[in-house]
């Protein structure tokens, strides 16, 4: 039986005239590895920030482990969350900051931090403003991974890490996750990166949240379609089309949807190149706006 | 299947509120240099300066015992106070930040941090007013040097020295610690409001002082009150911060 840890209905939160965040609903599991995709400014980070009680939400209900994060001890000591442009004390470097850690986070494991600093190869005496930008992304991912919190956010964990250090944090991750598990999100725009790693997705763009499903549903949910023009238009005309280019007579269009055998039959037939889409992909014709609104408008003459 | 969790949850272990409380305390002395080493460097250099004068002065041979009373007049003493402001803005502007990433609540870390800032007070009050008695006891480091013994300091005893020494001490970190909650709640708005506020407050306070002609009279009470009455009165302005920021941070948010 899994339980909700996180249940968010109409959650809003506007800065002046912007709304960052515009009445989304969503719910977390139990230990599960979720994905929160978006582009820059998305509202991805705003939404952790509503989650762990760092920002009031303007309109909507919330309950993180059943009750409003905010000012609620009993429930921030199961969070943990990093930002990504997460602020330290001026005189601090990162053995400050693992010293610090276990004072706040019950389920500390000191000899898995040791670890991950010598895999990251994270200079703990150095002050973390002096650090490089993966440096101190390796800061948030050790205590992330190390405080082993019920509910772990990763804000940009791949910012500026090189692959080695990418990778390390993919299979550390796994490791811990089998062994403890948790409920883990992970905001990224570095998707195909960590496409394997998540369990759920939810993709968020201009404050809404545009996909919310299982991973293994989105992978192959979608495909390309290519070949020649007439021949593409004919077999997407009655799909979604979510994504649509084209070169003198050739077509190349993305339709959401599985495909069954009869499609796939006719589509060989058609002459038609059939191509799954990553979910890089997937979200790029998801997210790209002016592809969008192109698509609309040719849906509309179709 | 899923279950939704309709009753608060259940704590799996007993974490006391003063655990809670004091490891944001523990936080702040993380790094000891903030609020112990730097204050008492610039403390001991005020010193350094004071003796090396006081030695050159002796060597010169120039009239020590009023050079010992000129002394008196400097404010060397208070040295620190300026940075400690600093420390009292950057514990709220940097540090809260930092604990609430790490799940402490506003409430808590205002707490701590009020804590934080007592005990740095009492340790600063029985060290300064100790080095008072100390002065005067080895008659200005052997130098009739008067770093310590100034101001209002030496003349009512060690109680006298350490009472106002900590209700400075606490007003000080706490105006720099509050003023920037409203930063944090209000930003740049809140800010000028805040200025504006206060300087309408202050010439408001000055005219009707003037316009009464109450001047004397408020001289009067502060000469009636004395120097123990004047901290007791920085005192209580200390707390109106305190309680001030816990109000207006329990809705701030970091950036």
């Amino acid at each position: 039986m899994t339980r909700t840890v996180v249940r968010a209905s109409g959650l809003t939160k506007r800065y002046g005239s912007f709304t960052a965040v515009d009445a989304v609903d969503f719910t977390l599991e139990e230990n599960r590895i979720y994905g929160l995709l978006g582009r820059n400014g998305a509202g991805k980070t705003t939404v952790m920030q509503m989650l762990t009680g760092q920002i009031f939400p303007n309109d909507g209900e919330l309950e993180v482990f059943g009750r409003t994060p905010a000012e609620h001890a009993d429930v921030l000591r199961r969070l943990c969350f990093i930002a990504e442009s997460q602020r330290y004390p001026d005189a601090f470097n990162a053995a400050h900051v693992l010293k610090a850690a276990p004072w706040f986070f019950e389920n500390w494991d000191a000899a898995f931090a040791d670890r991950l600093v010598h895999d990251f190869r994270l200079p703990l005496k150095r002050y973390i403003k002096k650090l490089s930008r993966g440096q101190l992304s390796a800061v948030g991912v050790i205590v992330g991974l190390a405080s082993r919190a019920p509910l772990t956010f990763f804000d940009e964990p791949y910012l500026g890490l090189d692959a080695v250090a990418r990778q390390i944090f993919y299979d550390r991750l796994l490791e811990d996750y089998t062994e403890h598990p948790r409920t883990i999100v992970l905001s990224t725009h570095l998707i195909d990166e960590v496409a394997n790693l998540l369990e759920h997705l939810l993709i968020i763009d201009q404050g809404r949240i545009l996909l919310d499903r299982d991973a293994d549903e989105v992978r192959g949910s979608a495909t390309t379609v290519a070949g020649g023009r007439a021949a593409v238009e004919s077999f997407v005309a009655d799909r979604a089309v979510i994504g649509r280019e084209g070169l003198g007579g050739l077509a190349s269009v993305t339709i959401d949807g599985r495909l069954d055998r009869a499609d796939r039959v006719r589509a060989a037939e058609l002459g038609l190149e059939l191509a799954p889409v990553s979910l890089q992909q997937l979200i790029v014709h998801l997210t790209g706006a002016d592809l969008r609104a192109g698509t609309t408008e040719q849906e509309v003459a179709a | 299947m899923t279950a939704v969790l309709e009753q608060p949850t259940v704590r799996t272990e007993p974490r006391s509120r003063v655990g809670e409380i004091w490891r944001v305390v523990r936080l702040h002395a993380v790094t000891p240099s903030v609020f112990f080493g730097i204050p008492w460097i610039i403390l001991g250099a005020a010193w350094l300066v004071m003796i090396i004068i006081g030695i050159i002065a002796g060597a010169a041979g120039a009239d020590t015992v009023k050079m010992g009373e000129g002394m008196r007049y400097s404010w060397a003493v208070l040295s620190p106070q300026w940075y400690l402001v600093a420390v009292g803005v950057q514990a709220i502007g940097l540090t809260m930040s930092f604990a609430l990433g790490f799940g402490a609540t506003r409430r808590d870390f205002w707490l701590g941090t009020g804590l934080m800032f007592g005990i740095v007070s009492l340790l600063n009050a029985i060290a300064i007013a100790t080095l008072v008695q100390l002065e005067k006891l080895t008659n200005g480091w052997w130098l009739k040097v008067s770093m310590f013994d100034s101001l209002w300091y030496g003349q009512g005893g060690w109680l006298v020295d350490f009472y106002t020494t900590f209700a400075l001490q606490l007003f000080v970190l706490f105006i720099g610690a509050s003023v920037t909650t409203v930063f944090l709640r209000w930003r740049m708005r809140g800010m000028l409001v805040l200025a504006f506020g206060a300087i309408a407050l202050a010439l408001g306070g000055v005219a009707i002082a003037t316009l009464t002609q109450s001047w004397p009279a408020i001289f009067t009470w502060f000469g009636s009150i004395g120097v123990v009455g004047v901290f007791t009165v920085v005192l209580g302005l200390a707390l109106v911060f305190a309680i001030g920021g816990y109000v207006v941070i329990r809705r701030a948010t970091p950036r």
